[in-house]
């Protein structure tokens, strides 16, 4: 009796088990985006990163495209960046492709990475979407040998965002703040730091953005496009590095620790410019009680031989998995919203703020409007405008091993180590990570 | 009387028979593919058999250097700290005159029920540059600038060790509670008619007791300590530089932020399990029972 009672035990448990196992199966089937639903509906499952910009991008993308395809659906899963870049990660390592979306929001440094090391994962784009209407710099982050991968979608053109009211009480006017070299910005910062008492900028040596604005300013990397180290011999680094230092070193920079301080300190009003990216336009706005103090003139440049005052800080573009379902239905939704249609960048821009590469839509009369919290600026002309201007640069895939061999020798270059040595000591720690 | 317990011990296998299939399946079997794993090298899914390149690689790379020595330092500056703290802070509340005892005890274990990341963020912002901290050591005029606690690397690693010195105190504290209640009170009243005092009585007899538990908790702390990970990537994320990074931040980035390598990353996860290992035997030779 007792036997027969612990045997009905064991197989109700181990069938629970299975069980369980079994829906959660169906349950990934169903999210990787098979033909779902009743009614000869398709759906097309996309992941993003953040609701309120690349999510309700893909919003308005459906909107327009259901006009035409009314059986069409989407659904789009938000995930925080981090963790989607490791789901797809683990999904693609592990070769289970069943838990995978059919459209993936990519990280521009990630591009070449995910490609090399997941061959024959990604679809080509090269005959669905006219890529000459796209900002070539954005086009060319996404050509790998002679495929294009992908749709690209916001970018990260720098501005350099400023306190109108800090730097005319210290006695400089718009013009004062056009074209010029990074040695005048420190110029400017001193004055700004004496006469106001407010910082210039702030600093965050755990953080390699600036780094990344002021190379790719001159047209340079970390990392040379056959994917080796860009530290010595490179002009544009040295120069980068000497600047990032006397920025750190004139005092006229606020450090910070973290993106949240970052953004607190322009929130509360503690530093007098922020060079960023275009999507920065949103975290300023915050400040409800700045509207009118703020404006926006090119970013610095560097004194090297093709140094511009314009630039780029991030940025993404959409994949299709080559072995979804839907594939092709995911890239015709791609390629005729985004890849092409200008409503759908005007419709971004109106409503979520964002800028796109598609140079089509630039002309457009969305894009001149003059928000009142940029003083009656046309900011989002300007913005495209210096976008035509950021030198095309190949991001190759060891970005991020190249900025952490920086990062290790950062705290001795701003104690002054010898640059050169310092360089070399950053080329070689490369060389050992990316083996 | 054979076949009986035949019998009966075929019972018992039936029970135990799913969970060690269980237990085979999801962690005899993944530690044997990450051992096979960190034979290969490559990127993603392009790899391909290296032998022991990957361990030779491991000697060579100052990145996984800086994380050992971080890791070490953390253990060798915390651990003996956190369990020092938990041992005075159990005799105290052990005392019986003492009281408000159980709030005391769960002030003091609160912190270890609290989520890794949240308490991670609290204390990124109590030592952030305009964080309180700084507010309040300005108004009794101890510092005249505020100090940039994150951004030194000296300062950054004293950081992390407040942190978890905070959180897991009050965890290794209830061991120690728990095992000085089981000490009969009678030992204490001789050793008091014997003239030992208060001092006296803690270092020669409530230590001297509690020495399983102190080498068991010191056996976890080491485990924990190697392992440490949501410290240091939500309050410094590794940095200034790399001078926080601990290795297992170092497997996360060698498989999700740079261009993955997951058999580099199995290889040095063995890399921990061995200085597991390793110190555990240590610790069970220096402090465990002599037979």
């Amino acid at each position: 009796m007792k036997k027969w009672l612990s045997m009905l035990l064991l197989v109700s448990m181990t069938a629970s088990l299975l069980a369980a196992c079994g829906s959660s199966n169906s349950n990934s089937a169903e999210k990787g985006g098979n033909e779902a639903g009743s009614g000869g509906t398709k759906k097309v499952v996309a992941w993003a990163w953040d609701p309120s910009f690349n999510g309700a991008a893909l919003k308005i993308a459906e909107d327009l495209y259901k006009k035409d395809h009314p059986d069409f659906q989407l659904e789009v899963i938000d995930m925080a960046k981090a963790d989607l870049e490791q789901k797809l990660n683990t999904n693609l390592a592990a070769g289970v492709k069943d838990g995978l979306p059919d459209i993936i929001l990519v990280n521009d440094p990630n591009i070449q990475k995910y490609v090399t090391a997941y061959p024959g994962t990604f679809a080509d784009f090269k005959e669905k979407v006219d890529f000459t209407q796209f900002s070539p710099y954005k086009v060319d982050a996404l050509r790998i040998e002679d495929k294009i991968y992908g749709v690209p979608f916001d970018i990260g053109v720098t501005g350099m965002f400023y306190r109108v009211d800090y730097l005319e009480e210290a006695g400089y006017k718009a013009e004062d703040l056009e074209n010029i070299t990074w040695d005048e910005y420190i110029e400017i910062g001193k004055v700004v730091k004496e006469k106001t008492g407010k910082y210039m900028a702030t600093i965050n040596p755990n953080d390699e953005a600036l780094t990344s604005i002021l190379l790719q300013s001159a047209g340079s990397w970390y990392i040379t496009p056959d994917n080796k180290g860009n530290f010595v011999d490179n002009p544009a680094m040295t120069e980068t590095l000497r600047v990032y230092k006397a920025i750190a070193d004139s005092g006229i920079a606020k450090p910070v620790t973290g993106w949240s301080e970052f953004v607190g300190s322009f929130n509360a009003g503690d530093v007098a410019t922020v060079v960023s990216g275009v999507w920065q336009i949103a975290s300023i706005m915050d400040a409800q009680d700045q509207s009118g103090k703020w404006r926006v003139a090119p970013i610095p440049r560097l004194n090297v031989e093709g140094g511009v005052n314009a630039s780029n800080e991030g940025g993404s573009s959409w994949f299709v998995l080559e072995e979804s379902a839907n594939k092709d239905m995911a890239i015709d939704f791609l390629a005729s919203t985004m890849g092409s249609s200008t409503e759908f960048y005007e419709r971004f821009l109106t409503e979520n703020g964002g800028v796109g590469s598609f140079i089509p839509a630039f002309s457009s009369e969305v894009y001149n409007q003059k928000p009142e919290f940029f003083g009656g600026q046309a900011i989002y002309s300007d913005f495209t405008r210096w976008s035509t201007e950021v030198p095309g640069i190949s991001l190759g895939m060891y970005t991020q091993e190249a900025k952490d061999a920086l990062k290790n020798e950062l705290p001795n270059i701003l104690n002054g180590a010898d640059l050169t040595q310092s360089l070399a000591n950053i080329q070689k720690h490369f060389g050992q990570q990316v083996q | 009387m054979g076949s009986k317990w035949n019998k009966s011990s075929l019972m018992g296998w039936q029970f135990v028979l799913l969970p060690s299939a269980l237990i085979l399946l999801f962690s005899f079997y993944p530690m044997l593919q990450s051992l096979l794993l960190s034979f290969q090298s490559g990127k993603g899914t392009v790899y391909q058999y290296v032998g022991l390149a990957n361990y030779g690689r491991l000697f060579s790379d100052p990145m996984f250097k800086q994380a050992v020595l971080n890791t070490l330092l953390y253990l060798i500056v915390q651990v003996p700290i956190m369990l020092m703290l938990g041992l005075v802070i159990a005799y105290f509340l052990n005392m019986p005159k003492l009281r408000f005892k159980g709030f005391y005890r769960t002030a003091i274990f609160l912190p270890c029920v609290t989520s890794l990341v949240s308490y991670a963020v609290l204390f990124k912002s109590i030592f952030a540059v305009d964080g309180i901290l700084n507010k309040m050591l300005m108004s009794i005029h101890l510092i005249q600038e505020p100090v940039a606690w994150l951004m030194d690397p000296v300062w950054a690693k004293v950081v992390i060790i407040a942190a978890i010195t905070w959180r897991w105190t009050g965890y290794n504290m209830i061991f120690y509670l728990s095992a000085m209640q089981n000490i009969d009170p009678s030992v204490y009243e001789a050793a008091s008619m014997d003239g030992a005092s208060k001092t006296r009585q803690f270092f020669s007899i409530t230590v001297p007791m509690l020495k399983p538990i102190i080498l068991f908790t010191a056996i976890i702390s080491t485990n924990g300590t190697l392992q440490l990970f949501d410290e240091v990537v939500n309050i410094t994320n590794g940095g200034p530089g790399n001078s926080t990074m601990t290795i297992s931040q170092y497997i996360y980035n060698l498989s999700f932020v740079y261009t993955p390598n997951f058999g580099y990353a199995a290889t040095v996860s063995y890399a921990i399990v061995v200085m597991v290992a390793v110190l555990a035997f240590l610790q069970l030779k220096v402090g465990g029972e002599k037979q």
